[in-house]
C-alpha cells in the first residue's frame, strides 16, 4: 500500500466515524409523546388466555381491559372498567348465598377500530380464558371458582367429561348483565376478574382462525401450542393503547395510543417497552434521556442514585413473600447428593429429618431475621407474620413470629429425635437458584447461625441452576430450598393455598399436609363475610406457625428508577411487573420548570 | 476445483447429522424435569411440571425424540424456539443478518490492520512501531471484551453521547418497520442505502461502530501476532536472502515474495476468526444490545431450548464446513504449489 492509498484509507475511515459521531436522532429534543421503558424480561405471548408472565401481562394490561380495575394504588378497592358496577353484597349484585354474581356491563365500550363491544364478546372472553387452559397457564385461576375444577384435563391428558357444559352454564348473559353461577361461594372472584380474563373480540378472534365460541370446536383450542394462535403476536382490545409491534428480534414492543378509546385517549402517543439484558446499558440510556424508566434491582441501588434528572421512588410495597425457606418433610433418598450419609450419624440426615417439628423450630429460632433484613437488604423489607403479606385481608399484625433466639433453638434441637440431633449432629446441603444474591446470603446467614450452636452441625450452601433445581425440587430431594411467591391477584387465598394446602404448589413436593389447615382454607375462600374470613386466615397462619412447614423471611420493598419528567405514574403492587412495569393510561411527560427554561433541555 | 467443492458439499449433511446426534444425545443426559425448565419459569407454574413433561414428550426415549425432531427437519421445519419466541428458521433469518453485518464491518478492518501492521511490525522488528503493535496485541488479547465494551460505551455514549447501543434509533426503528421500507438484503445499512435513505444508513452504521471497534481490537491481536511471526520466519529464509542479493527492491521482496508465503497460516486463522464472528459474539452483542445470533444461541443453550440449540448448532456446522472449504480454495490462490484434488 503506497503512501497515497494509505492516506486515502485512513481519511475515509476517519470521515465515516466523524459522520456517525452525532447525537442519536431521538435525543435531539425532549419528546413528551413517547415513553420508553427498559426492562430485563422478555414477553412470552400477547394472548391474555396464555400469558402468565409479568412482561407480557404488562402489555396486556395496557391493550386489553378487564371487568374491574384497582383504584389507584389500592389493592382492595375496585372500580368498574368494562363493568358498569362492582358487585357487592350491599348493592345486591352478589346473591345472599354468594354463588351468583350479576355484573352490569357498560354499553359504550369500543374496540380499537371503533367497533362496539357486545355482551357476546364479554362471555366469549371469559370462556376462552378458562377453556384454553394450557399447561402451566393462568386458566385455573378462574376455572376453579367458576366450575369447581382445577383443570380441563384429567391426569391422562383427556378432557374432563362435561367440562364445557359446566363452563357454559356458569357464564351467562342476561341483557347487558353478565351472570356468573359458581358451584360454591368464592370470595376472591372480583379481584381475579380485575386481574385476569380481559375482554377480547369474538368476531376478530374467529376471523383470524381462533376459537369461534362453539362447543363443537373448543377441544381443538384446548391446551394449544402457543404460536398457533393469532393472539400470540397480535392484539385487538378495548384498552388505552394498541399493540403496533412486538419485535422479538430486538426485544421491543411498541404501543400506540388508541384514538378510538371509549374514555378520553391517553396523553402518551407511543410507549416503547424494550428488553435490554445489560444493566450498564440501561443505566447509560436513562442517563442520556433515551429511556424514561429502567429496571434496576436492589443490588444496583447505589449505582442509580444521584444521576441528574433521574428520580428514585423507594420503599414501594410489594405483594410477594421473597425469600421463603421450605422444609421437605419426606426427602427422596434415591441418589440424593444433598443428605450426606442419609443417616443421623453426624455425616448426613435421615429422610424424615424435617418431619420432626423440633428440628423445624430449631431452624426457625436459629435464623437472625433482623440482621439479615437490616444488614443484607439495607432494611428494605419487613419480616412477614405469616404467608399472607401486609396489605391483604388476612394479614395479622399481631401474629407471633419467629425471631433469632439461640437458646430456644438449642432447646428444640436438643428435643429433636430424642436428643440424637444434638448429640450426633447433622450434615446436609441447602441450595438456592444460582445468581440470586439475597437467597445466597440468607442461606449463608442460616449456615453461620446454626453452625454456631453446635460444632457438630454442618450445612453446605450451594447454588443451582434453575433446570437442576426443578429436577431436584420435583423429586423431593432438597432438604431445604429457598423460593418465593408473588400474588396472582390480591387475596390471601392466593398465598395460603399454594404454600399451605396439601394440594398447593409447594406442599406437594414438601410432603406437608395438615388436614386442619386444608379445611380452614376451603372454609375461608367460601366465606363472604370479610370479618369472618380474616379470622379464618389468622387461624390458618397460627397453625402454620406451630407446624413450621416454611419460614417466610421477607416481604420486600421495591424501588423505581425514572426520569424526573415522568408524571402521573401510580404504583400498584398488583400491576404486572410493578414497580418497573406500568399502567400507562394516566402517565404523561412534562419537563420540570428548571429544565423548561433551556431551549434544548434534553440531556 | 468443482469436484472438490461438490465433495465438500456432500460431506456437509453428514457433518450436520453427526453434530446434531451428538448434541441430542448429550442433552438426554439431562432429566425430563430439567428440560421442562424451558416452559416453567415461575414458581407459580411449578405444579404443572409433570403436565409439561408429558405434553412435550420429554420423557420419551432418546431415539424417539430424535426421530421426531429429524422428521420435522426433513419436512423443512426446524421446530419452534421458545427462547426466540419464533420458529427456529425465522430466528436464524432474524438474527443472522445483524451478526453478518457486524461481522462484515469488523472483519475487513481486522484483516487490514492484522496483515498490514503484522507485516510492518516484522519488517521493522524491535523498532518503535513493532513495540506499539506488540502492546496493542497483548492488551487486545488479554482484555476481556465486556471490559472494553463497557469502557467504550461509557466514554462515547455515556460521556460524549455518540454511538448509542442497540440496532438503530427510534426514528429509524419506525422507518424500517414501515411498509415503505423494503428489506432487500436483510443487511440494514445496505437496505437503507438501497431505499435511498442515507441518514438512516448512517444511523444504523453508527450503532455498529462501538461493537465493531470492540471486536476489531480484540480479534486483530491474534492476526497481528501470527502475521508478524510468520513474516519473520519467511524473512529469514534463503529465498528472501537470494531475492535481496539479486537486487530486487525491498518492497517487492516483502510484498511479492515473503508476505505471500507468510499468508498461508493467516488464511487459516482468518477463516476461523470469520466463523467465530459469524457464529456470534455473545458478550459484545449483550453489552451493546445488538440483536445477533450469538446472544440467542447462548440463551437457548442456557435455557435448554433444544430446537434453538439444534438450529444454531446446524448453522455453526454449516458455516464451519463452508468457511473451511473457502479457506482451502484460498490456499490455492495464495500458494500455487498447493493444488486441490
Amino acid at each position: 500500500m503506497d503512501r497515497r492509498t494509505r492516506l486515502a484509507f485512513f481519511s475515509a475511515l476517519l470521515l465515516t466515524l466523524v459522520s456517525c459521531a452525532r447525537k442519536p436522532i431521538e435525543q435531539a429534543s425532549f419528546d413528551p409523546s413517547t415513553y420508553t421503558e427498559l426492562t430485563f424480561n422478555d414477553s412470552d405471548s400477547m394472548d391474555p388466555a396464555w400469558s402468565y408472565d409479568t412482561a407480557s401481562d404488562e402489555v396486556i394490561l395496557n391493550v386489553y381491559e378487564p371487568l374491574f380495575m384497582f383504584k389507584g394504588s389500592s389493592t382492595k378497592k375496585l372500580v368498574p372498567l368494562i363493568a358498569a358496577e362492582v358487585p357487592t353484597r350491599d348493592n345486591g349484585l352478589i346473591s345472599p348465598d354468594g354463588r351468583t354474581y350479576t355484573i352490569p356491563i357498560r354499553r359504550n365500550v369500543t374496540f380499537q377500530d371503533g367497533t362496539p363491544m357486545t355482551m357476546q364478546d364479554v362471555r366469549y372472553s371469559i370462556l376462552r380464558f378458562i377453556l384454553q387452559d394450557r399447561d402451566a397457564g393462568p386458566s385455573p385461576l378462574l376455572l376453579e371458582p367458576l366450575t369447581g375444577y382445577a383443570g380441563t384435563r384429567n391426569d391422562k391428558g383427556k378432557n374432563v367429561p362435561g367440562i364445557f357444559k359446566k363452563a357454559e352454564d356458569s357464564v351467562q348473559i342476561h341483557g347487558w348483565n353478565l351472570v356468573l353461577h359458581l358451584p360454591r361461594p368464592f370470595s376472591p372472584l372480583p379481584t381475579i376478574l380485575a386481574s385476569w380474563a380481559p375482554i377480547v373480540s369474538k368476531k376478530w378472534a374467529a376471523e383470524h382462525g381462533d376459537w369461534n365460541g362453539s362447543k363443537a370446536t373448543w377441544k381443538k383450542y384446548n391446551n394449544p401450542e402457543k404460536q398457533t394462535s393469532y393472539f400470540f403476536e397480535h392484539a385487538f382490545g378495548t384498552g388505552p393503547f394498541v399493540l403496533v409491534r412486538w419485535d422479538r428480534n430486538t426485544h421491543e414492543i411498541v404501543l400506540r395510543r388508541n384514538d378510538h378509546y371509549w374514555r378520553t385517549p391517553a396523553r402518551l402517543k407511543y410507549v416503547i417497552i424494550k428488553g435490554i439484558d445489560e444493566f450498564e446499558t440501561r443505566k447509560l440510556m436513562i442517563e442520556a434521556g433515551q429511556a424514561d424508566s429502567i429496571y434496576a434491582d436492589r443490588e444496583v441501588f447505589e449505582q442509580v442514585q444521584n444521576i441528574p434528572h433521574v428520580q428514585i421512588a423507594d420503599d414501594l410495597p410489594t405483594l410477594e413473600i421473597n425469600p421463603i425457606v421450605f422444609f421437605t418433610f419426606k426427602i427422596n433418598g434415591t441418589a440424593n447428593p444433598f443428605i450426606g450419609s442419609g443417616k443421623l450419624d453426624g455425616k448426613g440426615i435421615p429422610l424424615d429429618f424435617f418431619n420432626d417439628v423440633n428440628v423445624r423450630k430449631g431452624f426457625a429460632y436459629a435464623f437472625d431475621y433482623k440482621d439479615y433484613i437490616n444488614e443484607v437488604l439495607d432494611g428494605k423489607g419487613i419480616q412477614p407474620t405469616g404467608v399472607v403479606p401486609q396489605g391483604l385481608l388476612g394479614y395479622n399484625p399481631h401474629q407471633q413470629i419467629y425471631s433469632y433466639n439461640p437458646q430456644k433453638a438449642i432447646y428444640y434441637f436438643k428435643k429433636a429425635f430424642g436428643g440424637q440431633v444434638w448429640q450426633k449432629g447433622f450434615k446436609f446441603t441447602a441450595v438456592y437458584n444460582a445468581g440470586n444474591i439475597p437467597r445466597q446470603s440468607l442461606l449463608q446467614v442460616l449456615k453461620h447461625t446454626v453452625e454456631a450452636l453446635n460444632p457438630r452441625f454442618n450445612i453446605e450452601v450451594r447454588p443451582m441452576d434453575w433446570p437442576e433445581f426443578l429436577d431436584s425440587y420435583i423429586s423431593s430431594k432438597l432438604p431445604i430450598f429457598v423460593l418465593a411467591w408473588q400474588a396472582d391477584y390480591p387475596d390471601a387465598y392466593d398465598f395460603v393455598f399454594p404454600m399451605l394446602d396439601s394440594q398447593g404448589a409447594y406442599p406437594g413436593p414438601q410432603h406437608f399436609a395438615d388436614p386442619r389447615i386444608d379445611r380452614l382454607i376451603d372454609e375461608a375462600v367460601a366465606e363472604t363475610n370479610p370479618a369472618i374470613r380474616k379470622k379464618l386466615y389468622w387461624r390458618i397462619q397460627r397453625l402454620a406457625y406451630e407446624d413450621v412447614p416454611d419460614l417466610p423471611v421477607l416481604q420486600p420493598l421495591d424501588y423505581r428508577t425514572q426520569r424526573d419528567w415522568v408524571k402521573g405514574w401510580v404504583n400498584n403492587p398488583i400491576f404486572p411487573d410493578a414497580p418497573y412495569g406500568c399502567y400507562y393510561y394516566p402517565v404523561y411527560k412534562e419537563l420540570p420548570p428548571a429544565q423548561k427554561k433551556r431551549p434544548e433541555s434534553a440531556p | 476445483m468443482l469436484k472438490f467443492i461438490a465433495k465438500r458439499l456432500l460431506f456437509l449433511p453428514l457433518v450436520m447429522l453427526g453434530v446434531t446426534m451428538l448434541l441430542f444425545g448429550a442433552l438426554q443426559f439431562l432429566s425430563p424435569a430439567m428440560r421442562a425448565s424451558l416452559y416453567i419459569h415461575d414458581p407459580r407454574q411449578l405444579s404443572a411440571l409433570n403436565e409439561v413433561i408429558q405434553k412435550y414428550g420429554l420423557n420419551k426415549p432418546m431415539p424417539v425424540q430424535y426421530w421426531i425432531w429429524l422428521k420435522q427437519v426433513l419436512h423443512g421445519n426446524l421446530g419452534y424456539s421458545e427462547t426466540a419466541k419464533m420458529p427456529v428458521s425465522d430466528a436464524i433469518r432474524a438474527f443472522f443478518p445483524a451478526t453478518f453485518e457486524l461481522t462484515l464491518v469488523s472483519f475487513i478492518p481486522i484483516l487490514f490492520f492484522g496483515i498490514y501492521f503484522g507485516t510492518l511490525s516484522a519488517v521493522k522488528k524491535d523498532k518503535l512501531l513493532d513495540q506499539i503493535t506488540r502492546i496493542v496485541a497483548i492488551t487486545g488479547y488479554s482484555l476481556p471484551s465486556f471490559v472494553l465494551g463497557l469502557f467504550l460505551l461509557m466514554i462515547f455514549y455515556g460521556h460524549f453521547q455518540i454511538f448509542p447501543p442497540g440496532r438503530y434509533s427510534l426514528d429509524v426503528d419506525l422507518l424500517v418497520h414501515s411498509a415503505s421500507f423494503h428489506h432487500y438484503t436483510g443487511l440494514l445499512t445496505l437496505d437503507a442505502l438501497l431505499n435511498g435513505d442515507f441518514a438512516a444508513a448512517l444511523d444504523i452504521f453508527s450503532h455498529m461502530v462501538l461493537p465493531a471497534i470492540t471486536l476489531i481490537y480484540i480479534s486483530v491481536a491474534l492476526l497481528l501476532r501470527i502475521t508478524r511471526s510468520s513474516m519473520l520466519e519467511e524473512l529469514g529464509k534463503d529465498y528472501v536472502r537470494t531475492a535481496r542479493a539479486k537486487g530486487l527492491p525491498e518492497s517487492v521482496v516483502i510484498k511479492k515474495h515473503a508476505r505471500r508465503n507468510a499468508l498461508i497460516p493467516v488464511v487459516t486463522l482468518s477463516s476461523l476468526l470469520f466463523i467465530g464472528l459469524l457464529s456470534g459474539v455473545v458478550i459484545t452483542e449483550t453489552i451493546f444490545d445488538f440483536p445477533g445470533i450469538g446472544r440467542w444461541s447462548v440463551i437457548a443453550a442456557q435455557q435448554l431450548d433444544v430446537p434453538g440449540v439444534m438450529g444454531s448448532t446446524l448453522l455453526s456446522a454449516f458455516l464451519f464446513v463452508t468457511a473451511n472449504m473457502i479457506s482451502d480454495i484460498l490456499y490455492a490462490f495464495v500458494d500455487p504449489r498447493i493444488r486441490l484434488r
